[in-house]
């Protein structure tokens, strides 16, 4: 259970121990490294989205000066399929490998081909134009209904539908299906009043992160090699690495550098094997950097989703039934999160009777990653369009329908386990009572409210905390800092040792300096690596405590930890003075030695996180462009460690969100080139499409943390799309199903309702 | 053609830097982050985009004229055009160890989160700063117009900006103390007084020089601002030709305001220009407020964007509107056309291979005119139009005697709608006229379909601009504007 505790440091805003390098431009990115003799990498890419690879002629670009390595699918071993453990999104091993670099097939546009290492960025070009490839031209599926027709060109001939009673007679683009169920829905929508029912489709979008990826390596002729990259996931480069390469991970180094955004895009690997590859074949380090065309067409985007949503419910808004099929894109190797967006889909609510079939579908797109929630923006965009539309059939507010649907402490999750100190009523009722959503409309102007909600995760975690002689502490642990983790450690090891802030320095260690943890994902750092820096301050302590106990020559259990000091329990009869960690670090040789603290775990119970964001637009019917006027998310966190990164975490996540409502989405021609790989064309918000985004953090505290953290990073971005789209279906009249709600779908849309 | 040195030379942290041997098309960040070693200025683009790479450029304008410190995109600006400059990065900014306001604020605000774009913020507020110490919001957020953040959501930066000016001031980089006798003499001695001659760039320093080289070399490509340029050497990786760069001729920086009209020089840049135009025809500012970002409107210059003529560029809508003409030249001879006859096809102008835009004219209006722009895309900034519109009529006792309407992504070229001229011509000023024009448009244009936008709802949108205009111009009490991104007249 978590603890009634006053805190000292927890929940202040002290600033990030990485604040001054990042704004003098000392902090290291992936691209920042260089190497006495380093080589620059460059791929080619396929130019078909969808062909058999007949030939490859590298004679002429291996006679261009400067050339050192030229690499191919041939160079690589074979890898046998397994499921990719400990990353954020699915996925199998043998697919990674054949991602990284295509062997007979190219399975999309950008799809690597070969890499060369050369002199310079210049001549590795160079020589990129001069190989020669022939292709056998294939069909291609670009979309979920033309992937799963009858007779469609299959991505993978050896690829069987799982998840269904028995193995199909006949491979199929739909890798799995799964279905979750519960109670009678037939007889759930002949109680209904009122049935919605509708088709929701949003597109593929980016997490565009605005550092590309890279990274530089260097093969050991000992076969001990190193990699500096920008990841989100140190150990999971080196496992994935190492298994794309058939080497032992004791093999490969990973060294993380800063890491310039993520969000679930950094969670996979595209270009360390090449890079040791290269290094390998040339004796050289080798650079590989993406551009940001490579970044939109070859690295893993969030999938775009087909959802057939139907509820039901009485008039007094009690839902009775709720029906969903997902389909998920997956991109050229299986492993959208259609499974989580199964999970997630109903999750808000308590429904007597619900049935949600998921379809994770192949299609000649490059494989998705994890993009913030994976699966849930998507599932949840349907839901909240459908519970808005449904408030407004029954001339109910928005929130009271909601409140009286939603899962409370007790509810029986619709993805499995009972629900225990959650925060959605707390939202809800926050939501109403906010001054911004009582601030009256204008004409034209509408406003939209929605749930987000995200399970997040627990995982493994190390960390380790090393007391330094004048009573400092360095804490070592493995998540590469994504959005200000060093401080929230820090303010943990301060709290724990009772020592300022600035005494606590953070280091993100390489994998061969910190123990195993896995990534920077799921909302889990601050619940999980946390947890691991508190316990090894509490290892410390009780160290503390026996060394004390040893001096003063009491038994341990004499002994307490009371401000900052080991002290004689009261009423303990000993002439001792009460020491502090700097006192007991000076007399450290006497007592034992270094002072070290460690944990490694295994966190349980990450505790959900529920959202409400409230959405109010402007909506111009002539050009169909839509002003956010303003946005206020209001989110559970369980407990705030660092109030400053809560709110970043929900005000950043909120700017996505609206960006995937309004204008992102990846632009396909007919043969499956992607039109807008570039931040030209695909439209990330900037700072005047926004208003200043209103947060309001909730602490309802996660029992499973011993200072009632819960994540707090996911469930941001969940809730923007339906908040956005019911705005401006508020403001239009019209309901909107297809994302994004760019001026032209508007305008088309308005047009048609003039009929 | 004089005498000729082959070395590029800038001021850097107080020093003189000399560089010779590089390939004219090396960029300004490549040559930071690789040759100099200074990482703090970031890739994330290569397209003049995201603004990782924001950083700051310092002119000395000869004489009395105060020092000018402008932001650019370092990734997609050649080297040798900051000749004779100061260039100041994030890493200059530190002042004997103490931070700049905009890193103080930035950190105490927690602007960054995972950080990778904050140089470039750094810089875009540094460049702020130089204009005004204490912004306000509408200040702030217009100079960060051409930086991306994924994270934070922008309100942390914004909160950044504004909490400047209540910080210690700048030692170095204030607008009160940056404009040093010492700077200046530094950069004068920069001035040059050799014609700058790279094996495959060449910087004339005066028209004459242009001309004589223009017709050397037609073969040459023109660089000005490389707004556009630059990308094909950074993200096309393309060899470029020789290049003659016009933006060391003084007389092309010449902009000439009079009761006569406007004379823009074909290498004065965006944000000059613009400003010019907005304040001899106010009804234009919208579409200068979102023409592009500041780094992109101090390199660009509008000679280059009106000679590259891009059917979607927002300048040639406003300018057709406002019937301007082009100063051609070839060897001594000079020619002016009017700006609606210089598009021939896309991409295609009536300029000569060995001729050169020498200037921009706008006459001057007589009578009682009207002006609106309108600029039609996703976002605010930054962002390429999917119809951008310049409209212009005269008015005389409610009837409308002259029309003209310039539109942008609408055909092959920026081009003029004469059907719906015509329709206006001798109309009164009453929303059934801007009806029948609106209408009209279908005959003068039939758009594309593309990424952008669909051809109906180019077709549909650019009638409703006209319909727009109307209103305005007819109703009595202005109509509340629906949308920030409405004009009114």
């Amino acid at each position: 259970m978590s603890e009634a505790v006053d805190f000292r440091y927890i929940g202040t805003r002290p600033v990030r121990p990485d604040g001054l390098d990042k704004v003098t431009g000392r902090a290291n990115f992936g691209a920042d490294f260089t190497l006495p003799g380093m080589l620059h990498g460059r791929f080619l890419r396929s130019p078909h989205a969808h062909a058999r690879i007949l030939n490859i002629d590298l004679e002429a670009a291996l006679a261009v000066p400067g050339v050192k390595a030229i690499v191919t699918g041939k160079d690589f071993p074979e890898v046998e399929p397994g499921d990719i453990q400990g990353g954020e999104g699915a996925g199998d091993y043998h697919d990674l490998a054949v991602n990284v670099m295509a062997r007979d097939k190219v399975l999309y546009h950008g799809h690597a081909v070969a890499a060369v290492a050369a002199t310079s960025v210049r001549a590795a070009e160079q020589a990129i134009r001069a190989i020669k490839v022939e292709y056998e031209v294939l069909p291609a599926v670009l979309d979920i209904d033309s992937a799963m027709a009858a007779n469609a060109p299959l991505l993978h001939e050896q690829l069987y539908t799982e998840g269904l009673p028995e193995k199909p007679a006949r491979p199929s683009n739909v890798a799995q299906v799964m279905e979750s169920t519960r109670g009678d829905i037939e007889a759930g929508f002949a109680e209904a009043d009122v049935i919605i029912e509708r088709t929701y489709i949003t597109p593929t979008v980016h997490q565009g992160y605005i550092e590309p990826h890279a990274c530089v390596a260097r093969w050991g002729q000992d076969e001990q090699s190193l990699i500096w990259c920008a990841t989100q996931g140190s150990f999971d480069v080196r496992s994935m690495t190492a298994r794309v390469l058939g080497l032992n991970v004791s093999r490969l180094k990973v060294i993380p550098s800063e890491i310039g955004g993520g969000f679930g895009g950094k969670t996979t690997i595209y270009l360390e094997p090449v890079a040791i590859m290269l290094s390998r074949r040339s004796g050289r380090p080798v650079k590989l950097v993406m551009t940001r065309e490579e970044v939109f067409r070859a690295s893993g985007p969030a999938s775009a989703s087909k959802i057939k949503l139907k509820i039901g419910a009485r008039k007094d808004g009690s839902l009775t039934a709720m029906y969903a099929w997902l389909g998920y894109e997956a991109g050229a190797f299986k492993g959208s999160p259609m499974v989580p967006g199964v999970m997630c889909v109903f999750a808000p609510y308590d429904v007597p009777a619900f049935k949600a079939e998921g379809y994770d579908v192949l299609v000649n797109k490059p494989k998705v990653a994890a993009y913030r929630a994976p699966g849930a923006p998507q599932a949840l965009f349907a839901t909240e369009s459908a519970m808005d539309e449904l408030a407004r059939e029954l001339g109910m507010d928005p929130i009271e329908l909601r409140l009286k649907n939603a899962v409370r402490d007790g509810s029986q999750a619709a993805y499995g386990p009972k629900f225990n100190s959650i925060g959605l009523e707390a939202c809800l009722e926050a939501a109403r009572a906010h001054p911004n959503y009582q601030r009256p409309l204008e004409p034209g102007q509408g406003r939209g409210v929605a749930v987000g909600f995200w399970f997040n995760v627990g995982m493994q975690s190390s960390a380790e905390i090393h007391v330094n002689e004048d009573g400092t502490a360095t804490v070592i642990e493995g998540n590469p800092d994504i959005g200000g983790s060093r401080a929230s450690m820090a303010l943990m090891a301060a709290e724990e040792l009772c020592i300022p802030y600035e005494n606590v320095r953070v280091v993100v260690a390489d994998t061969e300096s910190a123990g195993f943890t896995n990534v920077t994902g799921g909302s889990r750092v601050t619940f999980a690596t946390g947890m691991a820096v508190i316990e090894a301050a509490r290892d410390i302590i009780s160290q503390l405590k026996q060394r004390a106990a040893a001096l003063w020559n009491v038994d341990e259990d004499m002994v307490d930890w009371v401000d900052g000091k080991v002290v004689p329990k009261p009423g303990i009869n000993v002439e001792a003075e009460p020491m502090s960690l700097a006192d007991m670090a000076a007399e450290s040789a006497k007592t034992g030695g270094p002072l070290l603290g460690r944990a490694s775990l295994n966190a349980r119970g990450a505790g959900p996180a529920f959202s409400v964001n409230l959405c109010d637009v402007a909506v111009d019917p002539e050009t169909g462009k839509v002003d956010v006027l303003s946005f206020t998310a209001i989110q559970d966190a369980g407990k705030a460690i660092h109030p400053s990164y809560v709110e970043g975490q929900m005000q950043g996540g909120a700017v996505q969100g609206i960006g995937w409502a309004l204008n992102e989405e990846y632009v396909y021609n007919g043969d499956g080139v992607m039109e807008n790989a570039g931040f030209l064309d695909y439209r990330i918000p900037v700072a005047s499409d926004l208003p200043m985004i209103d947060t309001q953090i909730l602490e309802v505290p996660n029992p499973g943390h011993p200072y009632g953290v819960r994540g707090v990073g996911e469930t941001p971005i969940v809730a923007p799309l339906a908040a956005v789209a019911n705005a401006v279906s508020a403001a239009t009249g019209l309901r909107m199903t297809e994302l994004p709600l760019s001026p032209p779908r508007i305008v088309a849309a308005l047009e048609a309702a003039k009929g | 053609m004089g005498s000729r040195d082959d070395c590029i030379r800038f001021l850097l942290d107080g020093e003189v830097v000399e560089v010779s041997g590089l390939p004219a098309t090396t960029t300004v960040l490549d040559w930071l982050r690789d040759h100099a070693g200074r990482t703090g200025t970031k890739e994330g683009c290569a397209e003049g985009d995201c603004g990782a790479c924001t950083v700051l450029l310092g002119e000395y304008q000869g004489g009395n004229a105060p020092l000018r410190y402008r932001t650019f995109n370092s990734c997609i600006r050649f080297l040798p055009t900051i000749d004779g400059c100061e260039l100041v990065t994030v890493e200059s900014l530190v002042d004997d160890g103490v931070l700049h306001p905009a890193q103080r604020a930035l950190v105490a605000e927690h602007g960054s989160q995972c950080g990778f774009c904050t140089p470039g913020f750094v810089m875009s507020l540094a460049g702020l700063y130089l204009e005004q110490p204490a912004p306000d919001r509408e200040q702030v957020v217009r100079a960060i117009a051409g930086n991306l953040c994924r994270c934070t959501g922008y309100r942390p930066i914004i909160d950044a900006g504004l909490a400047m000016g209540g910080l210690e001031p700048a030692k170095t980089w204030h607008p009160e103390r940056v404009d040093t006798p010492a700077r200046r003499a530094a950069l004068a001695k920069l001035v040059r007084r050799r014609t700058l001659e790279l094996p495959d760039l060449v910087a004339p320093r005066s028209l004459d020089e242009l001309a004589s080289w223009r017709q050397a070399e037609p073969d040459a490509q023109l660089l000005a601002g490389g707004t556009d340029l630059g990308l094909e050497v950074t993200k096309a990786l393309r060899n470029l030709p020789k290049l003659i760069y016009t933006g060391q001729v003084p007389e092309l920086h010449v902009l000439e305001t009079a009761a006569a009209g406007l004379r823009i020089g074909a290498a004065v840049p965006l944000a000059d220009a613009w400003a010019a135009i907005v304040d001899a025809f106010p009804g234009f500012e919208e579409v200068a407020d979102r023409f592009a970002s500041p780094p992109v409107c101090h390199s660009g210059t509008l000679g280059g964007n009106v000679a590259n003529g891009s059917p979607i560029g927002d300048c040639m809508p406003v300018l057709l509107a406002l019937d301007a003409r082009v100063e051609l030249r070839r060897g001594a001879s000079v020619r002016e056309l009017s700006l609606a006859d210089f598009y021939l096809d896309y991409r295609r102008t009536a300029m000569a291979a060995d001729e050169f835009l020498v200037a921009i004219t706008i006459p001057g209006a007589q009578g009682c005119w009207h002006y609106a722009g309108y600029k039609l895309g996703k976002r605010w900034d930054q962002d390429i139009s999917a119809v951008c519109a310049g409209f212009a009529i005269q008015v005389d006792a409610k009837v409308i005697v002259a029309a003209r309407l310039g539109f942008g992504g609408m055909a092959g070229i920026p081009a003029r709608a004469p059907a719906a001229e015509a329709a206006l011509i001798g109309a009164t000023v009453e929303g059934a006229s801007f009806e029948v024009a609106a209408d009209a448009l279908a005959s003068d244009f039939e758009p594309i379909d593309d990424l952008r936008a669909s051809a109906s709802y180019r077709l549909i949108s650019a009638g409703n601009l006209l319909r727009r205009f109307g209103l305005a111009l007819t109703s009595e009490e202005q109509r509340k504007p629906l949308s920030v991104w409405e004009v009114t007249p």
